[in-house]
């Protein structure tokens, strides 16, 4: 049995045994994977997995209509199910709401709770490869001087429209109102251009410090191929070095930027 | 006839900057092709529709309409300069200079809008025939077509397999590039050279029918079903060359204040956020249907004209793959069901 085979196979069991009122999974579309809601198992048969299947489907998550639906199950890759670590870790999923329905690369896992995403994903995807390029060319950008960097930077911001569609994209945002969105006052200027946009990017990526999965679905998102995803393994790689922390790996871990420790080897904050 | 060899685009471009005009072409940017202000080495890519539309030239995302002085409890009104540069955008599609008819309109409508205008008047259009569509296109379903040349000053039909560009002008302010780029144009006799075939773009869905029942449906339990996937984000709004709904903020400091028109998405739920905390948009299938109201029932309703050109990029743009075809298939499934 294939994937797609497999995992229609298992959202038509999770429904008829109401295990799950709400399949979220993919569907091809146009040459792309796209995401179908399923509430029937007469209709599993829309259900397809493969490589154009990228959108990270927790950002579903946290949408009002699908928490009625809970308890719901999503197909998700390996960087899917950090997402569903980091949400239950920050109490976004109640217990017992949210099942995956697990791929690897290669492979199909079966259904999985977050506890058990966590267990998988230590015992066969604790070491995420990043993508080379990405990590060259982030290790190009960490060679550079600060001014340097942030003329890249800036250069790469003056495209965003602030769409949010980064935001939208990413299962880590899930505040109910967005730190852009706070207007009496306007803390972050949301005109499209140089200030605004830089704050808006480098709030965002500081929010998701420790938190970002680096499933790849902001950058996907943009719809003007900004490269996120070296802002997010910049950080990602601070975190890794300055914390020891990768994060969606352990449902029960505080959260590196909201917690504090009296040994915190920094004097300044003790 | 005049003709351009479709490999002398850039020059093309550098001699209409040598002229004077800001040259705006397909450029492609790292992963993205966007219709962008040229420069010498730019990459032309015409083979793609760019990410974002002529809307942008005309309407862009973020601009200063209004400048004060601040000083105390003094207010002086400062100038705020409207931007009248001399643009030509080359290779526009048909699609973007059919929605010109729609911005033209509405930023027209109850008031005239200074800033778009000054723009408009300052542009020439150069259309490029489309002689290739992808699975996100569907202009022929909203009335428009890949050759179209309407809102055009000139028109380029590939020629020759995309080799040579017949250049046709279809106004004065398109006759006025003719001097500027005399070398280029050879003059040929007419009919030696033949446009390709326009691209063939299938009708997907009855439109009108389709705006019919949206008239009688805004009370659809469908729309939930419809918007699941929405992630509520502006990518569809922004990417839309018709789209045109604006925020304004004025941003201070102690002594000055910009007032900026900033480019705002009904998909977006503080579009309809009121200051009390009551949204009458309450949740996003209210803000999908929004969308699709707008383009296919209010609009052609108000203004007899049709709010979307079927340009495909709000599906190619929206990370869920979210379009208008879907839903106006939907809908017209619907209206096949003989009632009960």
């Amino acid at each position: 049995m294939n994937v797609t085979e497999a995992i229609r196979a298992d959202a038509a069991r999770l429904l008829t045994e109401g295990r799950a009122r709400m399949v979220i999974g993919y569907r091809l579309h146009h040459g792309r994977g796209v995401p179908v809601f399923l509430t029937a198992p007469e209709r599993v048969d829309s259900l397809y997995y493969g490589p154009q299947c990228t959108l990270n489907l927790a950002a579903y998550l946290s949408r009002p209509e699908v928490r009625r639906s809970a308890p719901v199950a999503i197909v998700a890759a390996p960087a899917a199910l950090r997402s569903l670590v980091v949400l239950a870790a920050e109490s976004q999923v109640p217990e017992g709401s949210v099942l995956a329905l697990a791929v690897g690369p290669d492979e199909y896992h079966g259904v999985v709770d977050a506890a058990a995403a966590a267990e998988l994903l230590r015992t066969r995807y604790a070491c995420l490869e990043a993508d080379p390029d990405l990590s060259a060319r982030a290790a190009e950008l960490a060679a550079m001087s600060p001014r340097e960097r942030s003329a890249f930077w800036q250069e790469q911001f003056a495209r965003c429209t602030r769409c949010y569609a980064c935001r939208a994209a990413c299962p880590g945002c899930y505040c109910q109102r967005c730190v852009v969105e706070k207007n009496m006052p306007q803390w972050v200027s949301t005109a499209a251009r140089g200030h605004g946009n830089y704050a808006w990017h480098i709030l965002r990526a500081f929010h998701q410090a420790g938190r970002c999965v680096l499933c790849g679905a902001c950058e996907s998102a943009c719809p003007q191929g900004i490269e996120l995803m070296l802002l997010n393994i910049s950080i990602a790689q601070n975190v890794q070095e300055q914390f020891g922390a990768t994060p969606g790996l352990d449902p029960e871990a505080k959260p590196v930027m909201g917690t504090f420790r009296p040994d915190d080897k920094d004097e300044f904050i003790r | 006839m005049k003709v351009l060899e479709a490999r002398k685009i850039g020059e093309l471009a550098a001699a209409l900057s040598g002229a004077g005009w800001r040259v705006l072409l397909p450029i492609e940017d790292g992963n993205v092709v966007r219709l962008a202000p040229w420069s010498p080495g730019a990459a032309v890519r015409t083979d793609v529709v760019p990410v974002n539309s002529l809307k942008d030239a005309l309407f862009p995302p973020s601009e200063a309409i209004g400048r004060f002085g601040l000083d105390g409890n003094d207010f002086t009104v400062k100038e705020a300069p409207v931007d009248s540069a001399r643009t030509v955008a080359l290779c526009v599609r048909a699609c973007d200079t059919a929605a010109l008819g729609l911005l033209d309109t509405i930023f027209n409508w109850d008031f005239p809008d200074a800033f778009y205008n000054a723009r408009r008047s300052a542009v020439t259009i150069v259309s490029l025939v489309c002689t290739s569509a992808d699975e996100q296109c569907f202009c022929t379903s909203v009335g428009g077509r890949p050759d179209a040349t309407v809102g055009a000053d000139a028109v380029l039909r590939p020629a020759e397999a995309g080799a040579k560009l017949i250049f046709e002008p279809l106004t004065d302010k398109g006759r006025a590039l003719v001097s500027a780029a005399t070398a280029l144009l050879a003059d040929v006799a007419d009919a030696t050279v033949v446009a390709d075939k326009p691209a063939e773009v299938p009708q997907l869905f009855d439109r009108p029918a389709v705006t019919k029942w949206l008239g009688a449906n805004f009370d659809s339990p469908l729309w939930q079903d419809w918007s699941l996937a929405c992630l509520g984000c502006g990518a569809c709004a922004f990417a839309c060359p018709t789209c045109h709904c604006f925020d304004i903020q004025d941003e201070t400091t102690r002594s000055r204040c910009v007032r900026y028109r900033n480019w705002d998405a009904c998909a977006l739920s503080l579009f309809t956020q009121h200051a009390g905390g009551h949204n009458p948009r309450a949740d996003q299938a209210a803000r999908r249907r929004q969308r699709l109201m707008h383009k296919l029932s209010y609009i052609p309703e108000r203004f007899a004209l049709v709010g979307c050109v079927g340009c495909g990029r709000c599906e190619r743009a929206c990370p869920a793959g979210l379009g208008i075809v879907e839903i106006c298939q939907a809908i017209e499934e619907i209206q096949k069901v003989p009632a009960r």
